[in-house]
């Protein structure tokens, strides 16, 4: 458990013309609630990207459980099924008929080959449990399409959270949500992370809720500017750094 | 005649042996085009299916110039295609419609320049343009049959994988779900698909077995596997009832089938709970 759930050596991703991350090493370990700071256009998406290997990188390496990220972005099944991701903006097409019990059940899926009955009730039981903790289990029925903003959040942190996983990877994930929900949401994540020994990775733009909530900080702007725990990171100097001096100044006088 | 007189003149024309494989061979394509069509009209491959079956016009030229069977020819010819012009929609940063567009009027040309220099094709093209399904064959039957048997294994094995890859692709891929993988073997398998019905069903009309049934199931269902089977399903009672219809009145097969489909469709907007469903 004491090894760290991921490693990020030297990493380097392009996006298209422009070298968006460079040069970017860290780990992430057990049990800590990692943020990643930074202004827009900073590459913190672009750097989640490549560690799931969404996006290819130009160099680097990335090792997640100890297991070698490919070059072409593959990892053991194994890992990956320890993985969960939340994207920034979870933009699907409305039109899709899918209910929430069916989509959270993807989460739960090996997402190998396997027969369309797999699962069984051992499925359906994670499927109510997970949607029980985020208080959505009467939404069970209801379409994807037709949730508010608010409620589809729940339901994807309930594909997250319907089996057991060692990293969450979550970008802005609270967004749009209201303060209780986002409280809720922190608390969620907290019991995770404290029980069950997640690690968390999260790129977020609250720089408050960072100071209160996690545990290590990455301050990015394309290179990764500074590193520790927030006291340590979210310094005038720092946020200086990253942002601009006209951010702390605005900041100062809040 | 009376109408008693009409419908005994049916029953027996469907106890003829070519009825009998008309029938099963308009369920097959039904079924697979209903099963290939959900996944298809989702991931927005609609025009995609209309280029493969226009394609084959250009494959069966091809064919019949080399002095190769043409029902030989036609499924590698699909499958390469298929993947050719997926290829090249990757590559090329256009309008998806509009280099579709390029992909069927062009084959559709250059198909019928090839078959003009055969004299013996020049007046079969509106069987090639609207099929025949009187014409099929028990082997057509076997290879139809066979084709259905690997849609399912393939839609079964993968169904969790497939419906996460249509719903959300980068979370797809963060689960493990090969992507590039996944997509190539539906392309290959649905033109497959559309390469082994053209000859029942021609290559204009076979775009609708793949779409309409999934349309009208879309309106029709609530969850994503209740969606697969009222398409595959419908798809299947649209080939019945076109069949039939085109018995009754002397109609030409393929296009009843795919009235039946509309009419289908239509009654699909008309169900209750559709203003519910469609957000």
């Amino acid at each position: 458990m004491n090894d760290p759930v991921l490693v990020v050596k030297e990493l380097t991703v392009d996006r298209e013309a422009y070298v968006a991350v460079q040069n970017v090493s860290f780990t992430v370990p057990a049990g800590m609630d990692t943020a990643i700071v930074g202004p827009n256009g900073a590459g913190k998406s672009t750097l989640i990207q490549a560690i799931l290997g969404i996006l290819p990188r130009r160099s680097g390496e990335v090792f997640v459980l100890g297991q070698p990220l490919s070059p072409g972005g593959k990892l053991p099944p194994a890992v990956r099924q320890q993985i969960a991701y939340l994207p920034q903006n979870f933009l699907f097409d409305r039109r899709i008929p899918i209910t929430v019990r069916e989509f959270v059940g993807l989460g739960w899926d090996r997402l190998g080959l396997q027969l369309p009955w797999t699962g069984g009730r051992a499925r359906r039981h994670a499927i109510q449990q997970a949607l029980n903790q985020v208080d959505a289990w009467h939404l069970c029925q209801q379409p994807v399409s037709a949730l508010s903003g608010g409620e589809l959040k729940r339901v994807l942190l309930a594909y997250c959270l319907v089996r057991p996983r060692r990293l969450l990877v979550l970008d802005e994930a609270p967004a749009g949500l209201d303060v209780r929900s986002e409280s809720e949401f922190y608390r969620l994540l907290h019991q995770l992370k404290k029980d069950q020994g997640w690690a968390i990775l999260q790129v977020s733009h609250d720089l408050d809720m960072v100071r209160r909530s996690c545990d290590r900080v990455l301050c990015i702007n394309r290179t990764l500017l500074c590193q520790g725990t927030p006291d340590h990171s979210l310094t005038p100097e720092n946020l200086s750094l990253a942002y601009g001096p006209e951010f702390v100044r605005y900041r100062h006088s809040c | 005649m009376t109408i008693q007189a009409e419908f005994t003149r049916v029953i027996d024309l469907l106890q003829l042996p070519f009825m009998h494989r008309a029938l099963m061979g308009s369920v097959l394509t039904g079924l697979m085009g209903g099963l290939m069509g959900s996944f298809t009209i989702l991931r927005q491959l609609s025009f995609f299916s209309d280029a493969l079956g226009e394609s084959a016009l250009l494959g069966i030229g091809i064919g019949v110039l080399l002095g190769l069977d043409p029902s030989w020819v036609i499924l590698p010819f699909a499958a390469l295609f298929a993947l050719g012009v997926a290829y090249f929609l990757e590559r090329t940063h256009l309008w998806t419609d509009a280099l579709l567009n390029i992909v069927c009027s062009s084959s559709l040309a250059i198909g019928i320049i090839l078959l003009s220099f055969r004299d013996d094709y020049k007046g079969g093209i509106t069987h090639l343009l609207f099929g025949d399904i009187l014409a099929v064959r028990t082997s057509d039957l076997v290879f139809s049959g066979l084709m259905l048997v690997a849609c399912v294994i393939f839609i079964g094995l993968t169904l969790r994988s497939q419906i996460l890859l249509t719903l959300h692709e980068s979370m797809a891929i963060a689960r493990g779900v090969s992507v590039s993988a996944q997509r190539t073997a539906f392309i290959v398998l649905l033109s497959l698909v559309v390469g082994i019905s053209i000859k029942a069903i021609g290559v204009l009309l076979i775009s609708a077995f793949v779409v309409i049934p999934a349309c009208a199931a879309r309106l029709l269902s609530r969850t994503f596997v209740q969606y697969i089977l009222i398409s595959a399903g419908l798809g299947a009672l649209s080939a019945v009832i076109g069949m039939i219809i085109s018995a009754f009145f002397d109609l030409p097969s393929g296009p009843s089938i795919v009235t039946a489909q509309l009419a289908i469709f239509l009654l699909s907007m008309l169900a209750p709970n559709r203003r519910r469903l469609v957000l």
